[in-house]
């Protein structure tokens, strides 16, 4: 990948950036002469997130408005940072990117701001990626991948990971219940449309089964891109740019999209922010097809407004979980079922891990 | 009641006690405000409904209504306990071995033994990976040997995590016994031998007799810290090796549900006080806070001498048996033979991390399919990781100032008075040792946020020094405790005031002491993330946070360059400070 040199000197500048407006936040009457251009800070994922959403949105925005972006890494669950800005009123970001479920744990204890436009402002945009307080700007996906030089019969559902004589090869999970328990239900026969309401008990029947084959559990993403490029593991779940970054790193390895969950990560404002305005201008920015082009480029996670494949180049929109040919083998997980259910499930998870 | 008490204490001894307490007072009104009061807010949160704000005790009620937690918690403590027997069981000979040495050469050993100190946890972690893996470096070895025919399963077990936190917990064992041992007097057993006490029997009767302060508080120290690791149980663990600060994190940041963390939290913080208690009344922890040698009497000490003995004699057969069957030039040779090997174990992950930050792949991977320099060039070409390196140089240095400072005094104030709230002074400090990192963090998060300390060096020396006092405190206290106070008695009628005394005679005795708690509280600060990412806010990192943030999408090999380039720089720094300090 091209990207991986001129990566650091990007983030870079944008860091020097960040640390001169951190100098000028401290000194209110530096901020007055710069009337017209508001600075925002943006939380973004960090690492490999930055130089890509630098390129792909920050800078066109900044040229299009005149406003400043300065983005901050924020960590992997950013909810509890979220919620400690907000009640304390220190407002370290302006914007934020969050999961669904981060999304749906914010807005339940009520820490989040309207983006200001809805779904008919932006057609093209898939309806799930839009809510009152959110718009989504990629797509993951939860697949599995399997090594090619290992695993000879290859497996293409989640009946076929889950059969261990038919399938041979060393397994990991994910020791979290999120989408596990979706793949054990699969793997019984549910189909993907009628996943939800959960069936738990079912799902744990089924996890009983394979409990003995699972070599490793996994907890963390940049653990699952280790995992399957030192070949600790023949096949394991995992979000598909992680997995894909193995691959890309020439890794002889496949991705099976059939059965996949895909999930949306996108904007959020903390409530009662001071730049609430320029933010969900920003917020709209983002919401481009062509800007969600670019970003796409270097990350493999799919854009959310469609039109975006118009000017992504065939070869990699195939690697892209909302391309037309992966997205119908593909289902939305149901992030409302988790909300309310999350607390209990993983205790009878971490329960049954430990039994 | 109150008058009983008055008229029943002494008036003179009541004022000597409170003067020597004085020493302590910075420290206790520091860890008030910046620790105590943060910490005792979020705990609060336990008995409040999350939804309705009025008080409640269902977070109690959810960790009594499944065994799930207290498993969990067992399995903390197991795993816990075992770090703590095999770091003693590996760096008390360790340690006994350089404390014999040669002024000279000990210096340098003791460059070794903090090898694993300089490399960050997350780098450690995956190095061991690399190790101890299905593919990895031991069971290509062993497979390609034709030793055995299926790879070991080293990794993703309770295995693989004693490997990963005995490696991390080794240094420190040996950092806490070395100066005690130091400061023991050789002569005595060779009195004891004079006397016709056989090796075995004078060993053990009197040297390690001697050295059970230290030894007590290492196990102490790799037992309480042990009880807050997430890194490496999550990374080398398996389905079995889950911790509970894991799921307090998970709570925490995932869940956002802080009233159930503050009750997981005040969970395991009420265990590990009842096993400080417990671990006090078999080991004589106050022999660490206050100054008396005589904790244990009667019926415990008998028993304590009585197995010393018996050990004595059974070590004694073993040696005569040993030298019998291997000759005399074998079993002299086999003390430092194990210690070399200890010291190949404690620096095997940093070595393989060189031959990775020249790596020209894209992965941590072993052995690297060819080698450039493109991974210090990202580094270097990047002002946000010098910059993420200097800070982190700059909080740890001045953390370890203050909390050597502070730890210092209090552990000075604790030796020389012996006031009943001298244990609970000495819990006090520990305490930022057992409240999950987490928790201090969000707690910390609220303070800082009213007083205007998010995203300041400040802010973030503050945090590290709440988490590196336990550890300059307990270290201190056990060199004090082989100190002879008459000394300062000594200089006191010889005319010395006590500032004097302090500076000319006490901290000179005991500098062995506090250049450990200073390293200790140096390397606490350096590595630390939770902290860093609560009152960072993205904005101002630190090198474990800048390395945390870098690896979002994998493990890429500058975090390899940054390690070798920090371990040079420390070790330049330290040979030098070494020069300095020994003038022949």
């Amino acid at each position: 990948m091209t990207n991986t040199m001129t990566r650091p000197t990007r983030r870079t500048l944008l860091q020097l950036a960040g640390g001169a407006a951190a100098g000028a936040l401290a000194a209110p009457y530096l901020t007055g002469t710069a009337r017209a251009a508001t600075q925002i800070t943006v939380a973004d994922p960090g690492g490999p997130f930055g130089p890509a959403f630098r390129k792909a949105f920050y800078d066109p925005f900044e040229k299009a408005t005149g406003n400043k972006v300065v983005n901050v890494a924020r960590e992997a669950e950013p909810t509890a940072q979220f919620k400690a800005m907000v009640e304390t009123k220190s407002y370290t970001w302006d914007v934020c990117t969050l999961t669904l479920s981060a999304r749906d744990i914010l807005k339940t204890q009520g820490l989040l701001d309207p983006i200001g436009f809805a779904h008919a402002d932006v057609p093209r945009l898939m309806p799930e990626a839009i809510s009152p307080e959110f718009m989504g700007t990629d797509v993951y996906s939860t697949i599995f991948a399997y090594r090619t030089d290992r695993v000879k019969n290859a497996p293409a559902s989640w009946a076929d990971f889950f059969n261990v004589e038919k399938f041979p090869g060393r397994r990991a999970l994910r020791k979290n219940p999120i989408d596990t328990i979706e793949q054990a239900l699969l793997a019984d026969g549910v189909p993907l449309d009628k996943l939800y309401p959960l069936d738990i008990d079912r799902a744990f029947k089924m996890l009983d089964k394979i409990k003995p084959h699972v070599a490793v559990w996994w907890t963390g993403g940049a653990q699952s891109t280790q995992l399957l490029q030192s070949g600790e593991v023949d096949m394991l779940p995992g979000w598909n740019a992680r997995l894909q970054a193995a691959i890309d790193g020439g890794t002889p390895a496949k991705i099976v999209w059939n059965q996949g969950l895909y999930s949306i990560e996108g904007w959020g404002l903390p409530k009662g922010g001071p730049k609430a305005d320029v933010a969900r201008q920003f917020i709209r920015f983002c919401s481009d097809p062509k800007a969600q082009a670019v970003f796409t480029e270097v990350l493999a996670y799919g854009p959310t407004n469609l039109d975006a494949y118009q000017t992504i180049p065939a070869e990699r929109a195939k690697v892209l979980p909302t391309s037309p040919e992966n997205l119908k083998l593909m289902a939305i997980a149901n992030e409302d079922w988790w909300s309310a259910n999350r607390s209990k499930v993983t205790e009878r998870f971490n329960s049954w891990l430990l039994a | 009641m109150s008058a009983v008490t008055l008229s029943s204490a002494p008036a003179r001894p009541a004022r000597l006690r409170l003067s020597a307490l004085w020493l302590a007072v910075p420290g206790l009104v520091f860890l008030a405000v910046f620790f105590v009061y943060p910490v005792a807010q979020l705990l609060g949160l336990s008995i409040v409904d999350p939804e309705s704000g009025a008080f409640s005790a269902g977070a109690y009620q959810r960790i009594a209504a499944t065994d799930v937690y207290l498993r969990v918690l067992g399995i903390t403590f197991r795993i816990a306990g075992w770090t703590a027997l095999w770091s003693l069981l590996i760096g008390y000979p360790l340690a006994y071995w350089i404390a014999r040495l040669p002024n000279m050469f000990r210096g340098r050993m003791l460059l070794f033994v903090m090898v694993p100190f300089w490399t960050s946890y997350l780098v450690k972690t995956f190095a061991w990976m690399i190790v101890l893996g299905r593919n990895g470096i031991i069971n290509s070895l062993a497979t390609g040997s034709g030793i055995v025919d299926e790879p070991l399963p080293l990794l993703h077990n309770q295995f693989g995590v004693m490997v990963g936190m005995v490696h991390a917990m080794v240094p420190l064992a040996v950092m806490t016994m070395l100066p005690v041992m130091a400061g023991i007097d050789r002569r005595l057993v060779q009195a004891a031998q004079t006397l016709g006490a056989a090796p075995a029997r004078a060993f053990w009767l009197v040297y390690f007799k001697l050295s059970l302060p230290g030894v007590a508080a290492a196990g102490l120290l790799v037992f309480i810290s042990s009880l807050g690791f997430f890194i490496v149980p999550a990374f080398l663990g398996g389905r079995q090796e889950t911790m509970l600060a894991q799921l307090i994190i998970t709570q925490v940041q995932e869940l956002l549900n802080w009233s159930f963390a503050g009750a997981l939290s005040a969970m395991m913080l009420v265990a590990a006080l009842v096993s400080c208690l417990i671990y006090d009344r078999l080991f004589g922890l106050s022999t660490i806070a206050g100054g008396s040698a005589q904790v244990s009497t009667g019926r415990i000490r008998d028993l304590g001498l009585a197995l010393l003995s018996a050990v004595a004699t059974l070590s004694g057969h073993l040696a005569r048996l040993a030298q019998t069957l291997l000759g005399k030039r074998v079993c002299a040779g086999l003390l430092p033979g194990f210690c070399w090997l200890v010291i190949a174990f404690l620096v095997l992950p940093t070595l393989l991390v060189i031959p990775l930050a020249f790596t020209s792949s894209q992965f941590l991977e072993f052995p690297p399919p060819g080698y450039g320099l493109s991974w210090f060039q990202t580094y270097f070409s990047s002002p946000l990781w010098i910059q993420a390196t200097i800070r982190s140089f700059a909080v740890a240095f001045v953390t370890a100032l203050a909390a050597t400072a502070i730890g210092g005094f209090a552990a000075l104030a604790l030796a020389n008075s012996r006031t009943r709230w001298g244990g609970l002074i000495f819990a006090l400090f520990l305490a930022p040792m057992i409240v999950p990192r987490i928790v201090v963090a969000v707690g910390l998060f609220y303070l800082f946020a009213r007083l205007g300390l998010i995203a300041t060096d400040l802010g973030l020396v503050i945090g590290h020094t709440v988490l590196a006092i336990p550890f300059t405190l307990v270290t201190i206290a056990a060199v004090l405790k082989t100190y002879d106070q008459r000394l300062d008695q000594a200089a006191a009628t010889l005319g010395a005031n006590r500032l004097r005394t302090l500076t000319g005679v006490t901290i000179p005795l005991v500098k062995g002491g506090l250049v450990a708690a200073f390293l200790f509280a140096f390397i606490t600060s350096f590595d630390e993330l939770t902290i860093a990412i609560f009152v960072s806010g993205g904005v101002k990192t630190t090198l474990p946070k800048q390395m945390w943030d870098d690896m979002i999408l994998q493990l890429n090999p500058t975090l390899a360059a940054v390690s070798v380039v920090v371990f040079i720089v420390v070790t330049t720094m330290l040979l030098i400070a070494e020069r300095f300090r020994s003038p022949s």
